[in-house]
């Protein structure tokens, strides 16, 4: 199996990806879009838009195909060159340049593979990069592994909501000894967020609303409880309805007034901010 | 074909009034704006939009741009070769670049286009 990398000239980026798969023997054939492939990335573009993804900057590139399998981004061609797709989920497309990765997600993927999470994060410090990863709170022996091998530059919490919602709000089962466990360590790492996205949520009766500011209120105290302060960076942010693939949610009005939920919030968050 | 006897709508489409027809492509101030292009989302032939409505879009790597109708009708014609070779839309814009063949539902809507001066002042700002 040959794997195509779709390169752009000066991409620093694409660079470590070639070399990692001429160490290790992997075949592989490079277009550069700029240059002799941009017929090559026309054609591919054409078969698969859905599936490439545009971030603020437009495409994220390296992208590597297999035939079957795109991968776009630093962090996601590594973690798909060192292990396949063992390690979906850990990783997304990211978004930040320069030094930056981001697209890391602890809570993202199966804790039976740490060692290769951890590995492919090894890896692009190793390459000077910095590291924003993000979780949920699940997961949290991964993250007690990142904040010991000091892998994670910027640490964001995402606080889904309050404790009894968190399974809900999160889609999965999730166990909830298992986020407080996270919200201990977060105070630790050298710089870190902590933020929660007034999202809706389908409530008992089958309606559909916001979190509300009571229920925001609560979220902030299960994080000072689990953090054991009342002093973290924490922001508070509006859903994006258009965003949704839920058509329930999806129909919803944006939230436009959150001085409610600050002001729930920052009875046990003291820094509650409002992020647009 | 310099962008001569065109008229242009606000959202960097032009329109050239050719007998009944209109043919329509972007300004290269727009190919310009998107960089090469790798892709453009084309109509159907027989659809129809009114004027400002969106008919497709034009994708870059640094972006993708909607393409708004200029003039109310039905697309009679897309043009194929950019399928193949979207750069054409950059390297001749007003010439092999063209997007669609209109037939127009009223001519009169051109009096709502920018002429070539009106369009580059809207572009100094």
């Amino acid at each position: 199996m040959t794997i195509t990398i779709f390169s752009v000239t000066g991409c620093v980026r694409c660079k470590i990806a070639k070399n990692f798969m001429s160490e290790q023997g992997i075949s592989f054939v490079e277009k550069n879009m700029k240059e002799e492939g941009k017929e090559d990335f026309q054609a591919f573009y054409k078969a698969n838009r859905n599936a490439i993804f545009r971030g603020p900057e437009g495409i994220e590139f390296p992208i590597i195909y297999d035939g079957e399998n795109i991968r776009q981004s630093i962090g996601a061609v590594m973690a798909f060159l060192y292990h396949g797709k063992k390690l979906d989920g850990f990783f997304s497309v990211g978004t930040m340049h320069k030094e930056w990765v981001d697209g890391i997600h602890v809570s993202g993927g199966n804790p039976k593979y740490t060692e290769e999470f951890l590995e492919v994060l090894r890896f692009l410090k190793n390459n000077n990069f910095k590291l924003q990863v993000d979780t949920n709170g699940k997961n949290s022996s991964i993250l007690k592994r990142i904040f010991e091998e000091n892998l994670a530059d910027v640490l964001i919490m995402n606080v889904l909501g309050p404790e009894k919602l968190y399974g809900q709000l999160a889609g999965e089962e999730i166990d909830i000894e298992d986020v407080k466990r996270s919200l201990a360590l977060i105070p630790e790492f050298p710089k870190f967020k902590i933020q929660t996205t007034i999202v809706p949520v389908t409530r008992e009766d089958g309606t559909v609303n916001y979190l509300t500011p009571e229920e925001i209120g609560e979220t902030a105290k299960f994080i000072e409880e689990g953090t054991g302060t009342k002093k973290n960076p924490y922001v508070i942010k509006a859903f994006n309805p258009k965003t949704s693939s839920n058509p329930a949610y999806k129909s919803l009005e944006p939230l436009e007034n959150l001085f409610p939920y600050r002001s729930k919030a920052r009875m046990y968050q003291v820094f509650t901010e409002i992020e647009n | 074909m310099s962008g001569e006897n065109i008229l242009y709508h606000k959202e960097h489409t032009w329109a050239k009034i050719e007998g009944e027809q209109v043919r329509v492509g972007i300004s290269d101030y727009a190919q310009d704006q998107l960089g090469e292009l790798i892709f453009i989302e084309l109509p159907e032939v027989g659809a129809e939009f009114r004027q400002g409505e969106v008919f497709g879009q034009a994708e870059s790597t640094k972006t993708v741009s909607a393409l708004h109708m200029p003039i109310s009708g039905e697309v009679i014609a897309v043009n194929e070769d950019l399928e193949n070779d979207p750069e054409l839309v950059n390297n001749d814009p007003y010439g092999k670049g063209w997007i669609i063949l209109v037939e127009p539902h009223d001519l009169k809507e051109s009096d709502n286009l920018l002429t070539k001066e009106e369009y580059i002042n809207l572009l100094k700002g």
